[in-house]
């Protein structure tokens, strides 16, 4: 099945105003539709200013973003491509509106004037994608950050986006919550069929994603499945990156005199590995 | 000498009010001098709220915090004394930068406390090596810089105050693993150089496995699990129960043992892993 290219980066590069260095030089690349892409790199390495990029919040200095072939620098389509394209950050409490859930969810499509029937129906649909459907009274901030993550995240789809990026979202959250708002978001693009762009620095949940995409210095320096990049062990920690426990596990009993695979990255899989070779080594 | 000593500590938010919000409940603890204490408990769990008692930042309820047995509530001097020597670094520290320069921010706490110029200037050049803050940006603005520099620059103008006990809330969360690691590193380096207590607040338990001699595990405003690591860890299903998570390492090595594999002694860190792993290779030889 050929997939349809929604998100083009030619050349990018960014500089900040009053500022000398470039953050982005020279990005190139593309988005299919209906993708979970992961991107990753150390801080400073310029993940959130490519993100802020997909929606126009940035136009690049030098080269074109398009989204759907709509030109980012074309403050005409602007609107359009921000109604395509939903942001999600890394602090819940920055973007939570109201006061109560269910307005928060409102607050974006209100804005845009749907009507209010309309608005009645997406703030339901919205709430049980995220499944916070029983807490549409609640005040957002007595909800945990999780919660209040996944609300944030029904804010976005509010809107109806196609594209879905989330910038560290799960960095304040505990591990409860930062479970919850992954499944939410793996289950947006699986069975919603939305495009999804995760930056993040939890290795862990890149495992699933369909494509990786490594950034260093505002240059894409890796790209490929999560298999295809994680079992490059030490050129990850030379990026100042890590692979998951398992694949770094196996990898260094292969110094040991093992011979495992080198792109396992779930712990289930290593421990049958390991404790085959070793009831039959 | 620093111990810390938590007396029968209860914090009600809002008391009286509809909001009314138990936070602690009774707690009641011992930290001596220079232990390395982890925290951990799902989110709204009380552990901000424990910190925050530890330098008398909040008022208890009930109850009352000792510092080397001097009850730190007892008055303004002794709340003063409590925030000079016992440092809090706050969760997303950088957001609390507010001097023109990198020096100034730095050199706050210590320009509080009544030091001379020289010894203020001996104390930020030693936290700034300390946490990792290059010389050539003392003269830059603090908003200028990237999260893990403002990060490291908060971090060193709480060790200019060269606080007996450090706390730190969350002190890795938004860090790459490269950043991680050398913060780790570095609280572990001050404790070892300088003999403080200290405390850290992290919903990372490779963090705290990595580090710490001793975890308490909040729920819902009580102290449910106090140990060893060897020992806390010994129980995943408790702390997944309680909305937490085991170090991947013993993820792993719970994977094996349900194999029939044998791993001698408690797992919880990779390099503890790793050898069980060999260890239990040479033993499938003999």
């Amino acid at each position: 099945m050929k997939q349809e290219t929604i998100i083009t980066f030619d050349n990018v590069h960014y500089t900040y105003p009053e500022e000398t260095a470039e953050t982005l030089c020279g990005i190139t690349m593309q988005v299919k539709k209906g993708s979970f892409v992961a991107v990753l790199g150390i801080n400073g390495s310029g993940k959130s200013s490519l993100a802020k990029h997909m929606n126009a919040i940035l136009t690049p200095s030098e080269g074109k973003v398009t989204v759907y072939g709509m030109d980012t620098a074309d403050e005409e389509l602007t609107l359009e491509i921000r109604r395509n394209v939903g942001m999600v950050f890394q602090n819940p409490d920055n973007q939570i509106v109201a006061n109560v859930v269910e307005d928060d969810v409102a607050f974006a499509p209100e804005n845009l004037g749907v009507p209010t029937e309309e608005i009645r129906r997406r703030v339901n649909d919205a709430l049980a994608q995220v499944g916070m459907e029983e807490f549409q009274k609640h005040a957002p901030h007595l909800l945990s950050g999780g919660q209040k993550q996944r609300v944030a995240i029904a804010g976005v789809l509010a809107m109806q986006p196609d594209i879905i990026v989330l910038d560290e979202p799960t960095a304040m959250l505990d591990p409860q919550g930062r479970r919850d708002v992954l499944a939410t978001v793996k289950r947006l693009c699986r069975e919603k069929g939305m495009t999804v762009i995760l930056i993040t620095h939890h290795m862990e949940e890149c495992v699933e994603a369909d494509s990786l995409i490594i950034l260093d210095a505002g240059r894409i320096v890796e790209t490929g499945s999560p298999k295809e990049v994680f079992s490059q062990v030490e050129r990850m920690k030379m990026l100042g990156l890590s692979s998951p426990e398992p694949t770094c596990l196996l990898h260094e009993l292969n110094d040991e005199g093992f011979s495992f695979p080198t792109d396992v990255l779930d712990a289930e899989t290593c421990a049958e590995l390991i404790a085959k070779e070793l009831n039959h080594g | 000498m620093a111990e810390l000593q938590v007396m029968a500590l209860s914090h009600i938010y809002s008391k009286g009010t509809p909001f009314e919000q138990t936070a602690l409940r009774n707690v009641t603890l011992t930290i001596p001098q220079g232990q390395l204490v982890g925290i951990a408990g799902k989110t709204g769990s009380g552990k901000s709220s424990l910190i925050q008692h530890l330098n008398a930042l909040l008022q208890p309820s009930s109850g009352t915090v000792l510092l080397d047995g001097k009850d730190i509530y007892a008055d303004k001097k002794a709340r003063r004394e409590a925030r000079f020597r016992v440092g809090l670094v706050f969760q997303y520290p950088e957001y609390q930068l507010f001097e023109e320069t990198v020096y100034k921010d730095i050199a706050f706490g210590p320009g509080n406390m009544g030091l001379s110029q020289e010894e203020i200037d001996e104390r930020v050049r030693e936290a700034a090596g300390f946490a990792g803050v290059e010389e050539a940006l003392f003269e830059k603005s603090p908003l200028e810089l990237s999260g893990g520099q403002k990060r490291r620059i908060a971090i060193a103008g709480v060790i200019a105050m060269r606080p007996e006990v450090l706390i730190l809330d969350e002190p890795t969360a938004g860090l790459d693993p490269g950043a991680c690691s050398r913060v780790l590193r570095n609280i572990s380096r001050y404790r070892r150089e300088t003999g403080s207590t200290v405390v850290i607040v992290s919903h990372s338990m490779d963090d705290l496995a990595a580090v710490a001699d001793r975890l308490l595990i909040l729920s819902d405003g009580t102290v449910v699990m106090d140990g060893t690591p060897a020992e806390i860890f010994s129980d995943p299903e408790r702390l997944e129960g309680l909305g937490l998570e085991v170090p991947k390492a013993t993820e792993i090595a719970m994977a094996l043992r349900r194999r029939g594999i044998h791993l001698e002694g408690a797992v919880f860190t990779h390099a503890q892993l790793k050898a069980a792993i060999l260890k239990a290779k040479e033993d499938a030889k003999c």
